[in-house]
C-alpha cells in the first residue's frame, strides 16, 4: 500500500501496521518501560548469572513521544516577521502535532503548553534547556522532537546531533554527550521523517547541528525546524501548510514506533581480580 | 577725571580676570595629565606589516554552505594574537554590505587562549600542611576520562572568549548560528593546525547557546567545515 494512502487513512494505516508487526513488539507498548529482547542475545528464561552479564537494551516507551516547542516566555527565539516570533509558531505547531499523534494512539508529553514553562517546585523559575532534556529523558520516549521555526529558507529543516556515536549506553553517561548512544537511531528517525515529508511534497533540508539540548537527550531525537512554505514569511502560520507537515510527521511516527531499537546498556567493567584470589589459584595449580 | 572708587573696581576686575585665566590654565593642565595617565599605551599586538595569504571559511545563508576563500591579510606572528586577528577579520567580512551571512559590525572576540591537551589542573590539597613559604599545597588533577581526548600530542585547546555585544546581536536560527560556528572552526583549522579542540565563552562566562539554538557549552573538534569547492 502506498505511503500516501496510509496518510490519507490513518485508521487503515494503524491496522496495517499492527497486523504486520510481531506480538513481541506489541507487548513493548506499555506505560512502564519494558526492555525489548534483541535477537539471539537474551534467552527466554535467562539464568540469574546470565542476567547480570548479558547487556540489556535500554528501556523505551514505544507509545510516548516528547514534543519540545522551543523557546517561550522571555526567550522569544528568532523573529519571523514584524508581528511574529518563533516561540508562538513552535507552540502552535506543537499543538497541531500533538492532536494528530494523540489520535494515532501516542501519549504526547510537551515540555511547555503555554507561553512560558516553569519548574514544578518553583513556579517563578522558567524551565532551562537542561530541565527540558530532563523531562524528555524521564519519559524514555520512542522519539523526541525539538520544534523550531525560522524565516530563512523554505519547507522543513531536519537536524540531528553531530556528536560521535557510541556502541551502547554506559551506566554513567556524561550529560553533555548523553545522545551519543542514540545518534544512530536519531539518524534513522530523521530519514523516516524526511521520507514522509518528501512524499507529502514538502521542501526538505537535513543535516547535523549542535542545537541545545539535543546532545543531552537519551532518546531518538530530531530537531524539526519549520520554515515558510514560500517566499512570504507569513506562510509559516498557514494552517493547511502546518497541517500537511504535521500529518507527514505523525504518519512517520506510526512507522517509527515499531522500528526504533534501543541501544544496549554497557555494563561497567568488573574490577581486576584481587591478589589473594590469584595467589590461591597459583597454589592450587603449582 | 576718573574717580578713585572706579579705579579700585577696575583694578579689582583686572586681578580677577588674570586670576581666572591662571585657574583655567591650571585646570587644563590637570585635565590633560589625568587623560594622559588613563591612556593605555601598552602594545597589545606585535607590529606587522607584510601581508600573507590565508584561507577563510566563509558561510552563505543563501544555500547554507561554507566555502574556503583566499584573502591577503597582514597578521601578527604570535599565535593567540593571530587567532584573534583572524576571527576579527572574519567578523569584518560578514559585516560588509551585501554579505551573504550578514552579522552586525563590531569585534567578535575579546581574547583567545591556548591550553595544551590533555587539560589538567590543580586542586587545593586540604590534608597537607602549608609549606614553609606559606603557600597552600596543591595536587595535580588528572585529565577527565570522559572528556574528548587529544588525537595527537602537542595539540591545543583554543578557548575563544566572544564579546557579549557580538553574541547579543547575532541573528537567531539553527542554520545561521551553526554556520557562524562552523565558519570560526573551519577558519581556525585552515590557518592554525595546532588547534584540535575549541571551547566558547561569552564575556568570560559559559553560555548555553549563541542566539537560542547553537550549543556553546560543548567542546568542538576542529575540522574542515567547507561544504563546497574553494573559490576566489
Amino acid at each position: 500500500m502506498p505511503f500516501t494512502d496510509l496518510q490519507r487513512r490513518p485508521a487503515a494505516a494503524m491496522l496495517f501496521v499492527i497486523a504486520s508487526i510481531p506480538s513481541s513488539v506489541l507487548f513493548a507498548q506499555t506505560a512502564t518501560p519494558t526492555p525489548t529482547p534483541t535477537s539471539g542475545t537474551v534467552a527466554s528464561t535467562p539464568p540469574a548469572t546470565a542476567a547480570t552479564t548479558v547487556p540489556q537494551p535500554v528501556p523505551m516507551n514505544r507509545g510516548v513521544v516528547v514534543l519540545d516547542p522551543a523557546h517561550g516566555g522571555v526567550d522569544s527565539g528568532s523573529r519571523i516577521s514584524d508581528t511574529l516570533v518563533e516561540k508562538d509558531v513552535t507552540l502552535a505547531f506543537a499543538f497541531k502535532l500533538r492532536s494528530l499523534l494523540t489520535s494515532r494512539g501516542f501519549t504526547v508529553v510537551m515540555t511547555r503548553d503555554s507561553d512560558a514553562a516553569f519548574e514544578a517546585n518553583s513556579p517563578s523559575t522558567p524551565l532551562s534547556l537542561d530541565d527540558r532534556a530532563g523531562i524528555a529523558n524521564h519519559q524514555r520516549p520512542v522519539a523526541c522532537l525539538l520544534l523550531h521555526a525560522t524565516s530563512a529558507g523554505s519547507g522543513v529543516h531536519l537536524y540531528t546531533s553531530d556528536i560521535a556515536p557510541t556502541a551502547g549506553e554506559p551506566a554513567l553517561q556524561p550529560w553533555l554527550t548523553a545522545q551519543a548512544a542514540w545518534v544512530g537511531e536519531s539518524g534513522k528517525l530523521e530519514r523516516q521523517i524526511a521520507t514522509a515529508l518528501d512524499r507529502s511534497r514538502v521542501v526538505l533540508a537535513s543535516g547535523n547541528a549542535a542545537v541545545r539540548p539535543v546532545d543531552s537527550l537519551t532518546c531518538p531525537a530530531v530537531v524539526v525546524e519549520l520554515a515558510p512554505s514560500g517566499d512570504d514569511p507569513a506562510t509559516i502560520t498557514d494552517t493547511s501548510y502546518q497541517q500537511k507537515v504535521s500529518e507527514a510527521i505523525a504518519g512517520a511516527m506510526v512507522f517509527w514506533q515499531h522500528q526504533a531499537q534501543a541501544p544496549v546498556r554497557i555494563l561497567p567493567v568488573p574490577p581486576p581480580a584481587a591478589p589473594a584470589a590469584s595467589a590461591a589459584a597459583t597454589e592450587s595449580n603449582p | 577725571m576718573i574717580q578713585r572708587h572706579q579705579r579700585i573696581v577696575f583694578w579689582c576686575l583686572v586681578v580677577c580676570i588674570l586670576g581666572m585665566g591662571l585657574l583655567l590654565f591650571w585646570e587644563r593642565q590637570r585635565a590633560r595629565d589625568r587623560v594622559s595617565q588613563l591612556a593605555d599605551n601598552t602594545p597589545i599586538d606585535a607590529p606587522y606589516t607584510t601581508t600573507e595569504s590565508i584561507t577563510m571559511d566563509l558561510a552563505s545563508d543563501d544555500d547554507g554552505t561554507i566555502t574556503a576563500q583566499q584573502r591577503q591579510i597582514a597578521l601578527p606572528s604570535e599565535v593567540t594574537a593571530r587567532a584573534r586577528a583572524l576571527l576579527d577579520h572574519l567578523a569584518a567580512e560578514y559585516a560588509q554590505p551585501g554579505s551573504v551571512h550578514p552579522l552586525s559590525p563590531g569585534a567578535m572576540v575579546d581574547d583567545v587562549y591556548f591550553v595544551p591537551l590533555p587539560v589538567v589542573g590543580y586542586s587545593i590539597d586540604a590534608g597537607a600542611k602549608p609549606s614553609a613559604d606559606g603557600n597552600t599545597p596543591t595536587s595535580l588533577v588528572p585529565p577527565d576520562p570522559d572528556a574528548l581526548q587529544p588525537q595527537s600530542p602537542g595539540d591545543e585547546l583554543a578557548v575563544i572568549n566572544l564579546r557579549g555585544s557580538f553574541v547579543n546581536a547575532h541573528p537567531s536560527g539553527v542554520e545561521v548560528e551553526q554556520l557562524t560556528l562552523q565558519s570560526i572552526i573551519g577558519t581556525l583549522h585552515a590557518n592554525l593546525p595546532q588547534i584540535e579542540q575549541v571551547r566558547f565563552l561569552v564575556d568570560g562566562q559559559p553560555r548555553e547557546t549563541l542566539a537560542g539554538h547553537a550549543d556553546l557549552l560543548r567542546l568542538y573538534m576542529v575540522r574542515d567545515t567547507t561544504t563546497t569547492a574553494a573559490g576566489h
